[in-house]
């Protein structure tokens, strides 16, 4: 009790700096904690991007190799549409066959930048030793474009394609794929004996901006299905907007023009334990050895935009911005103890003469920065809380970006040189920012607390193992 | 008892060395009183530096009860001075954020007295100085007399057998000096303690048994009756 009185009173007799010295540790360690959360919720938002494109539970995912593109001037394979811009104006061109495209919609129900894999691989991927299961699944582009009258006249405009995302599913493994992220919030979702029918199930956000509901019908390359269900996917991600049984997806989809019957272009593999990832990974790249094996991680790299740029802002310039806050703060801290030390050595040379030996000196004036120190760190820890709130407050929404691929190709043979593009359909959606305390970062906030008042207390300690008693009482008060 | 054997202290300065202390050879029996007088800056403090263990002979042995001060750790002289020796200082040297009870009790921290033991006897000993009523206050809240007082409450309380008073009358005015010269002499007679005090006052060196005069070092111990003013003091080349 002795101990403890004495620290009180010592620690009331400055309180100036004790406060002083507090805050500029709880100033450094709010800092981190912030950052930490920021951290935290920007993983987490990158996390629910993912998780809606790939599902939860999904491990690892394989995407077939991107088919070449059609060069100009190049025979298309048997079955794909072309369209091209001559002297005889915009035309669409099927098996050799073409005819006017002035003023025609084009709809297509396309593979996108995704190469087919066979069905049969799936089943060959989930017999692989670390394989918990497997299923595949068709990540289609429905793409319409409606040729204007005047395209390929000079000062003609280009036309611009309207698409939305159509994940086939296989109904027999609805815990695998992006459908298993999604709540149901009107109507069901698919069931395994939807395997042939026109059923479709629709994504919340699509559903509110084109006005359908369950017992609606959306259109897919001309053919109609009911919509039997809305499910609403983790906020910030960028799901499918339309989900189908799998083998009307194969009858209906196509990858640069050839069919996509029996085919897949995604595999979604659930491993039998995380530490598994890396070896069925490999494995999984030895039997598929032409397509696109990923994890979650190197997924997330594929995602652009502010997200992604928060993302590298939290981690780098965030985190050495905390830890030189830190720094100051520690020396401060330090500074100051060993000042307040210095001015007290003549009551430490006194306790000398009365016996006390070093080390119980030592252990008092530790005390007392300890208490400063878990002073800095509860307030650090608060301030860390405030600045997480504000964040989560004040932020604007962050965008996340991800590019696909229509598998459209438009070619120009007008006058000059040929050209060609290639529309994609990028998905853009706001991603809310907020910040989350963990327990990892309060930890580490109680850790540093003790770390810089250990640290501030050993260097007034060093001056007290290094007092000589008849020096210290030589000293004029 | 103490046994002093050609004790030197030298201090280095400026390149050079100054001897605070030179050749002292000096016997103090048990339970005796020896006043050192001497102008400033002859060698009294570091004498009574040396007796307490605060500081070591440059050369020489200091034995107290036959143990060689010189030789002993840092720790076992720390423990000495915790169990046997109490110091009282002109500036009295009380902890300011700790009340008068607070700082007798300092003095027991070391021996790892219970707490309702230290409380007994912090009592005692706050009681024995006239300070039972004034226990809770803080130095700040105190005269000069007041705190003295306390300062030698917290030297009595580990019931020491050398007492080492370095001017304790020297910030306090005529009265109360007297005070507290009368508060050791009553605690020498009473407890048959070993009492060595420093002081410049004449009349209070006086009261002691034998006076040592320092002078650039040198002390030379006389009867109590041939204490002078520091101004006419022995030059200290005789040796006791």
């Amino acid at each position: 009790m002795f101990f403890f009185t004495y620290l009180r009173r010592e620690l009331r007799r400055r309180i100036r700096q004790a406060i002083f010295i507090a805050l500029g540790l709880a100033l450094g360690i709010g800092l981190v904690v912030t950052v930490t959360a920021a951290s935290a919720g920007v993983k987490k938002a990158q996390s629910d991007v993912l998780k809606s494109l790939y599902g939860v539970g999904t491990d690892i995912t394989v995407t077939g190799a991107a088919p070449k593109p059609i060069s100009p001037g190049s025979t298309p394979p048997k079955g794909a549409q072309t369209f091209q811009v001559g002297p005889g104006g915009a035309q669409v061109c099927t098996n050799g066959k073409c005819h006017n495209a002035a003023g025609q919609k084009i709809d297509h129900l396309d593979s996108g930048s995704y190469g087919p894999i066979s069905q049969s691989e799936v089943a060959a991927v989930s017999r692989l030793k670390g394989v918990k299961a497997a299923a595949g699944g068709l990540a289609l582009s429905d793409t319409s474009i409606t040729i204007p009258k005047k395209f390929g006249q000079p000062g003609a405009p280009l036309p611009t394609p309207n698409s939305f995302n159509v994940q086939g599913v296989d109904t027999s493994q609805l815990s695998l794929g992006p459908l298993s992220a999604g709540t149901v919030t009107s109507g069901r979702s698919l069931t395994s004996a939807d395997a042939h029918a026109n059923v479709a199930v629709v994504d919340s956000g699509y559903a509110r901006s084109s006005k359908l509901k369950a017992g609606s019908t959306v259109k897919i390359v001309g053919h109609s299905f009911k919509v039997v269900g809305i499910v609403a996917q983790p906020q910030g991600g960028s799901p499918p907007q339309v989900y189908i049984p799998l083998a009307r997806a194969q009858a209906l989809g196509k990858a640069g023009g050839k069919s996509l019957k029996n085919d897949v272009n995604t595999i979604y593999v659930k491993a039998g334990s995380a530490a598994s990832i890396p070896a069925v990974q490999t494995e999984i790249k030895n039997l598929l050895p032409g397509d696109t094996v990923t994890t979650a991680s190197s997924l997330a790299s594929q995602v652009t935009g502010s997200l992604s740029s928060t993302a590298k802002l939290a981690n780098d310039l965030g985190r050495w911005l905390s830890v030189l806050v830190l720094i100051a703060a520690f020396a401060v801290a330090s500074l100051l103890t060993m000042a307040a030390v210095s001015r007290r050595v003549r009551e430490f040379g006194t306790l000398k003469a009365l016996g006390w030996r070093s080390r119980r000196i030592i252990a008092q004036v530790m005390g007392e920065s300890l208490a400063i120190g878990i002073a800095g760190g509860v307030a650090g820890v608060a301030l860390g809380f405030a600045g997480a709130a504000i964040i989560t407050a004040a932020a604007p929404p962050l965008s996340a970006t991800i590019a696909t691929g229509t598998g459209q190709r438009v070619v120009s043979a007008g006058g000059g040189a040929a050209r060609s593009f290639s529309p994609t359909a990028a998905h853009t959606v706001a991603v809310p920012m907020s910040a989350t305390v963990t327990a990892a970062a309060i930890a580490a906030a109680v850790v540093l607390a003790l770390v810089g008042g250990l640290l501030a207390g050993s260097f007034g300690s060093w001056r007290i193992a290094r007092l000589r008693p008849a020096d210290a009482l030589s000293r004029v008060a | 008892m103490y046994q002093l054997t050609d004790v030197t202290k030298l201090y280095a300065k400026g390149g050079g060395t100054i001897p605070a202390v030179r050749d002292l050879t000096l016997v103090i029996e048990d339970g005796e009183w020896l006043a050192v007088q001497g102008r400033t800056g002859h060698g009294k403090s570091t004498l009574l530096n040396l007796l307490g263990g605060l500081d070591r002979p440059t050369s020489g042995t200091i034995e107290l009860d036959g143990k060689d001060l010189s030789r002993l750790r840092e720790g076992q002289v720390t423990r000495l001075r915790a169990e046997s020796i109490g110091f009282i200082f002109q500036t009295f040297n009380l902890v300011p954020t700790l009340s008068a009870a607070e700082n007798v009790e300092a003095a027991l921290i070391p021996l790892r007295a219970g707490a309702a033991e230290r409380r007994r006897r912090v009592d005692a000993a706050l009681d024995w100085v006239g300070l039972g009523d004034r226990s809770r206050h803080l130095p700040g809240e105190m005269s000069g007399g007041q705190q003295q007082r306390a300062a030698i409450a917290r030297a009595l309380v580990k019931e020491p057998k050398v007492l080492l008073a370095d001017e304790p009358t020297g910030n306090l005015d005529e009265d109360t000096r007297d005070e507290i010269i009368g508060l050791l002499e009553r605690l020498w007679r009473e407890r048959g303690l070993t009492l060595i005090l420093v002081t410049h006052d004449t009349a209070i060196a006086r009261r002691a048994q034998r006076v040592g005069v320092m002078s650039k070092g040198l002390l030379s111990v006389h009867p109590a009756a041939w204490a002078v003013s520091h101004d006419g003091a022995m030059t200290g080349d005789e040796k006791c």
